[in-house]
């Protein structure tokens, strides 16, 4: 067992590609190490004929896998769009492991990324004494990509600074990187393409440019289909939660993480979960990383404030946090769910009393 | 004689191309097809001048309710073999159960007089759903397109057929019901009288499923048997237009298709790969102002090829196309995806029928109904004065208010004269594109309350917060239960969504007045009352925040709203609106950053209310007034705080005495500024209020506030007031109210 604390896809999921690589028959694209097929496979999960199991990395719908690897078969880059929580890095690092087995190739976007981060450096030590040459050249992940045809990844592409995005559309579009200052340019090989992803929440973002637009397909990531699937996402992460902070605190109850999952859903998607109701939506994403959190704070709160019961009390202030974004508008849409919604609801009395305190507390500052 | 057993889905634009093939190969004599027999007389109509989507219409003469459709657009292999048997002039039959038995038999099955022995299975329902899962396949219409639809060589298509649902019911050898063991009988039938006139070359077309009970003909005895003493109604039939709207499946249509209009552009293009195609969404997106260039159509075709590659498939089925749009030209938002579904994928084609059709049943009972109600058809004039209360004359006004809800404007709804919500006035005056207007709703429904229900309904789902307001209110008047109780469902979901407070207030005077009306309609209100009270809640939360820091403008805006709400909350007489109205209005009297003009309204209401007295009022009114206010603050608040209740402000000497004692401590300059003001506060009392507290102030009558105040608390001084002329009369004093008159 290896020390690092947390292992590429590539690595940790060696034995499984190996696998599919022996099993594919299908066609591979230059420069793929599996076909189309066995990286959905991959993806999704499944059983190979010769036993061995291939487990899901994504769990949802399989089509919006699928489109994601066909464009990646097509000269189009791929933009993994989403709320934050939506597995999009998640998706685009199991990607480019199982295509070209390599996810290592990234860039960060930052508000500071500049154009050197995408398309090259220099060494200025060796500049200074040798002038400029191929050797003076500081590669970015994006160059060594484009050599090797590999994926290159770009994070949260949306937080660069527009003209600096727009280094990536000689680079998507001509398949090549000039270099003025040594005369010469590098030209991709096949099988090279960008993987970037962007968060569609997020304040102070820089819009994608039409021209970059035109080169992604974009694919969304949904939140959890249902309920169901949501809730149970939230109670194996808490569960983890609590094994790393060795809290004392009792396993929450299925029935308060389905009322937290519950509230949060129905907000996000503005109508109560019988469809009989609609609710506004507040302006904060309440993703379902937002709804483990609240539970993990919950389960702090009980632990060390509480008498280690998970109460709506201790809930109430991560919920009325994690909606309450904007003090004005959220904050109608919350009082206005309280009262149409919480309050009519059989059992959940408790909930609306706590949020309900916490509300007029507000108001009176 | 030569049968040809064509098996075939009814509306699949590859089925009816390999139709037509056959029929070229086969060059029949005769063509059967699965339809009513008495359509045979109107496929005279069917020619170039009948645009599909079309349908044949055969209703019970008696009750046009009970009726049956059968739609063809111009990708149904039915439709082809019309065309094919117009175009080489020979005969076709129908051979299914005559619409005469079929509109009894559903008469007798809805009153239970046909014991069913046996009962519909899941397979019956869908058997390519059941092929289709056993080739491994989730859904029978995706199979269903990859194995036939999209095949382009397809002439032994029909032999695949044949054997797969022989096959299915040799293996499955689910038991028959009646019904479908009659149609066949009937089918058999049919051919078998063909067989009797000498032709030699048959071709018959009829659904996949029947295909095997029509290959092996059991002895014509058994099928006679089962064919006796059938139940029998009088029927009417006709052609009448059809959408593609009401084809698809969403509709509510039992063989409804997911995507008419997607079949149609596979029938107009069999050889598209999706450059076509994906060029039309793009020209659609262009319309609606999206920004799609030429190089994200070849992008969207080539994900499309990909991604059936990637699924095995050989073309780029819908879904494909469907994913590559979204993912290519919509940065992967679906939602502009609604936009191609509407517009392409259903498409809103609607199709025409030549003139001179028989009529159908909405003008028919349309008709019946103009008899019984005594409203003649003239094309003069002729007003009517209903009295609400008689029931003839109610139900000529609802019968009056449902053609204007499918904007059939024969009635034209006059403002009554004299008072009472019980009287109604309407001029009628008919003209021929009415009967246009009557046959386009036709295919809304068979009777006036159904077409409307359905016509409003389909109009709900784009409404906004007035229009559903609109709606309802005609709705109401048109007596229908359903459309109400939609539409009052989706009230409170646009106004739970709706973000303008303003929006939201103009509804509720509306809707009180509806929850009133409605009682003299005999019309349920309950739930009407609910949502009214519903939204004042929602108004009650978000009023008082709307009220900060507005524009002068948008504050008298509001206000109007506040009283016109005021009132409505006093109709509705509702302990809980009641509380809730009153605790905004606390609120915005106690935040000082809302509109002056709020401000001293909601305090005024207080007032009003008994919730503020004495000290209490007075310090809100020092506050408001005091001098270091801006006097344009002060002399909005006092406009707010006066609104319309000069005759108030004259008996009340709490309120004169305050606001006295405020105007004689503005020095000069500052009186000057607020005079204009004030003067606009005090133009909305009357001549004769302006004149008494001038008086008033020019006698300073007004003593110091007395004890007296409160005990004269319960008086109506306006009423009182009334009395005095006659008073001042018998005690011989010209009262000074005379001079004013005189």
């Amino acid at each position: 067992m290896s020390d690092i604390l947390r292992q590429h896809a590539e690595q940790l999921f060696a034995h499984e590609i190996d696998a599919l690589k022996q099993q594919d028959t299908e066609k591979r694209p230059i420069n793929w190490q599996l076909s189309p097929q066995a990286v959905v496979t991959y993806l999704m999960g499944g059983m190979l004929p010769n036993g061995t199991e291939i487990t899901p990395k994504y769990i949802g719908n399989r089509r919006l896998m699928e489109i994601a690897v066909a464009t990646l078969a097509t000269d189009r880059a791929l933009l993994l769009y989403g709320l934050p929580g939506t597995a999009k890095s998640w998706v685009s690092e199991h990607l480019a492991a199982a295509i070209s087995g390599d996810s290592t190739l990234v860039v960060q976007g930052t508000a500071g990324t500049s154009e050197e981060a995408i398309r090259y450096g220099w060494n200025y030590a060796r500049l200074l004494a040798e002038g400029p040459s191929e050797n003076a050249l500081v590669a970015t992940p994006v160059m060594r990509a484009m050599r090797e045809g590999r994926l290159a990844r770009v994070e949260e592409l949306t937080r660069i600074g527009a003209d600096v995005q727009d280094s990536l559309i000689t680079i998507l579009s001509e398949k090549a990187m000039p270099i003025p200052e040594l005369n010469m340019e590098v030209q991709a090989i096949k099988g090279f393409n960008i993987i970037a992803t962007a968060n569609n929440r997020d304040k102070g973002v820089n819009e994608l440019s039409g021209a970059l637009k035109r080169r992604f397909n974009t694919v969304i990531l949904p939140l959890p289909e249902t309920a169901d699937e949501e809730t149970d996402i939230v109670r194996r992460r808490v569960a983890s939660f609590e094994k790393v902070m060795e809290l004392q605190a009792e396993t929450p109850a299925m029935e308060e993480i389905k009322r937290v999952v519950t509230i949060f859903r129905e907000l996000r998607s503005g109508v109560t979960a019988d469809g009989k109701t609609k609710v506004k939506s507040p302006s904060g994403t309440l993703s379902t990383a937002e709804a483990i959190s609240v539970m993990n704070n919950g389960l702090t709160m009980a632990a060390f404030f509480g008498n280690g019961r998970i109460s709506a009390a201790d809930l109430g202030a991560g919920i009325t946090g994690a909606i309450v974004k904007d003090p004005v508008q959220d904050k109608i849409v919350w009082l206005e769910y309280l009262e149409t919604v919480v309050k009519t609801r059989d059992g959940w009395k408790d909930l609306y009393r706590a949020c309900r305190e916490l509300a007029d507390d507000s108001t009176k500052k | 004689m030569n049968t040809h057993i064509l098996g075939i889905r009814h509306h699949g634009p590859g089925c009816a191309r390999h139709l037509r093939e056959a029929l070229e190969t086969i060059r029949p004599d005769l063509i059967l097809v699965e339809g009513p027999p008495e359509a045979e007389a109107l496929l005279q109509w069917a020619d170039d001048q009948m645009q599909p989507p079309v349908a044949l219409l055969f209703h019970e003469t008696e009750t046009p309710r009970n009726s049956v459709f059968y739609p063809f657009a111009v990708f149904s292999p039915e439709w082809q073999a019309i065309q094919y048997a117009r175009e080489h002039r020979i005969p076709l039959r129908f051979m299914d159960l005559p619409a005469t038995h079929n509109l009894a038999w559903h008469t007798l099955k809805n009153t239970d007089e046909v014991p069913e022995e046996t009962t519909e299975t899941a397979i019956h329902a869908d058997p390519t759903g059941y092929l289709a899962e056993a080739a491994g396949y989730a859904d029978g219409e995706k199979w269903w397109e990859a194995m036939f639809e999209q095949r382009r060589d397809g002439m032994a298509m029909f032999e695949a057929i044949a054997e797969a649902m022989t096959t299915l019911r040799q293996t499955l050898a689910l038991p028959e019901t009646r019904y479908e063991q009659t149609r066949e009988a009937w089918m058999r039938k049919t051919i078998r009288q063909a067989e009797r006139e000498m032709y030699s070359e048959v071709a018959i077309i009829c659904g996949a499923w029947h295909v095997p009970a029509l290959a092996t003909m059991p002895k014509q005895k058994d099928d006679n048997e089962l064919l006796k003493g059938l139940p029998k109604v009088k029927t009417e039939g006709t052609w009448v237009p059809w959408t593609y709207e009401r084809l698809s499946l969403g509709s509510g249509y039992g063989a409804g298709i997911v995507s008419p209009g997607w079949y149609h552009h596979l029938w107009q293009h069999p050889q598209d790969d999706g450059t076509i195609w994906q060029t039309s969404v793009a020209t659609l997106f262009r319309q609606k102002d999206m920004d799609i260039s030429t190089a994200h159509v070849i992008e969207a075709v080539r994900l499309g090829h990909t991604l059936a590659a990637i699924r095995a498939l050989p073309f780029a089925g819908l879904d494909e196309m469907n994913e590559a749009t979204t993912t290519v030209m919509c940065m992967g938002d679906s939602f502009p995806m609604q936009l191609i579904h509407n517009g392409l994928v259903v498409s809103n084609r609607m199709g025409v029928v030549p003139d001179g059709i028989p009529r159908p049943p909405l003008q028919a009972d349309i008709e019946k109904q103009q008899k019984k109600l005594r409203l003649p058809v003239s094309v003069d004039y002729k007003d009517y004065q209903l009295d609400l209360r008689k029931e003839n004359d109610l139900e000529r006004s609802i019968f009056l208010n449902r053609l204007q809800l499918l904007h059939i404007h024969w009635g034209t709804k006059m403002t009554a004269t004299g008072k009472g919500t019980f009287r109604e006035e309407w001029r009628l005056q008919w003209n021929t594109s009415y009967l246009i207007d009557i046959i386009a709703m036709g295919t809304w429904g068979n009777t006036l309350p159904e077409a409307a229900t359905a016509y409003v309904l389909h109009q709900l789902n784009t409404a906004t917060l007035t229009d559903v307001t609109n709606l309802l209110q005609h709705s109401l008047l048109a007596d229908l239960p359903e459309v109400t109780d939609a539409l009052t469902n989706r009230l409170a979901n646009v106004a739970a969504s709706a973000g303008d407070v303003l929006q939201l207030m103009e509804v509720v005077p509306g809707l009180v007045q509806m929850a009133r009306y409605g009682n003299v309609r005999q019309n349920d209100t309950e739930k009407l009352t609910q949502v009214a009270e519903g939204i004042i809640t929602r108004i009650c939360i978000a009023l008082p925040p709307a009220c900060c820091g507005v524009s002068d403008d948008a504050a008298t805006d509001l206000l109007e709203q506040m009283s016109a709400l005021n009132e409505a909350i006093n109709t509705l007489q509702h302990a809980d609106s009641s509380y809730l109205w009153e605790q905004a209005l606390q609120a915005i009297a106690s935040n000082q950053q809302s509109a002056p003009i709020l401000n001293g309204y909601a305090v005024r209401f207080l007032y009003d209310r008994r919730m503020l007295e004495g000290d209490e009022l007075n310090r809100y009114l020092s506050f408001a007034l005091s001098v270091t206010n801006a006097p344009a603050t002060a002399a909005g608040w006092l406009e707010g705080f006066l609104r319309g209740s000069g005759m108030i402000l004259l008996l009340d000497d709490v309120l004169w005495h305050t606001i006295e004692t405020w105007m004689a401590s503005l020095p000069e300059d500052a009186f000057i500024a607020v005079l204009p003001l004030l003067r606009r506060t005090f133009a909305h009392f009357s001549h004769a209020e302006r004149r008494k507290m001038g008086e008033k102030a020019k006698n300073n009558t007004a003593a110091q506030p007395t004890k007296t105040q409160v005990a004269e608390a319960g008086i109506d001084h306006q009423r009182a007031l009334q009395a005095l002329p006659i008073v001042h009369r018998l005690l011989g004093i010209t009262s000074p109210a005379n001079n004013t008159t005189a």
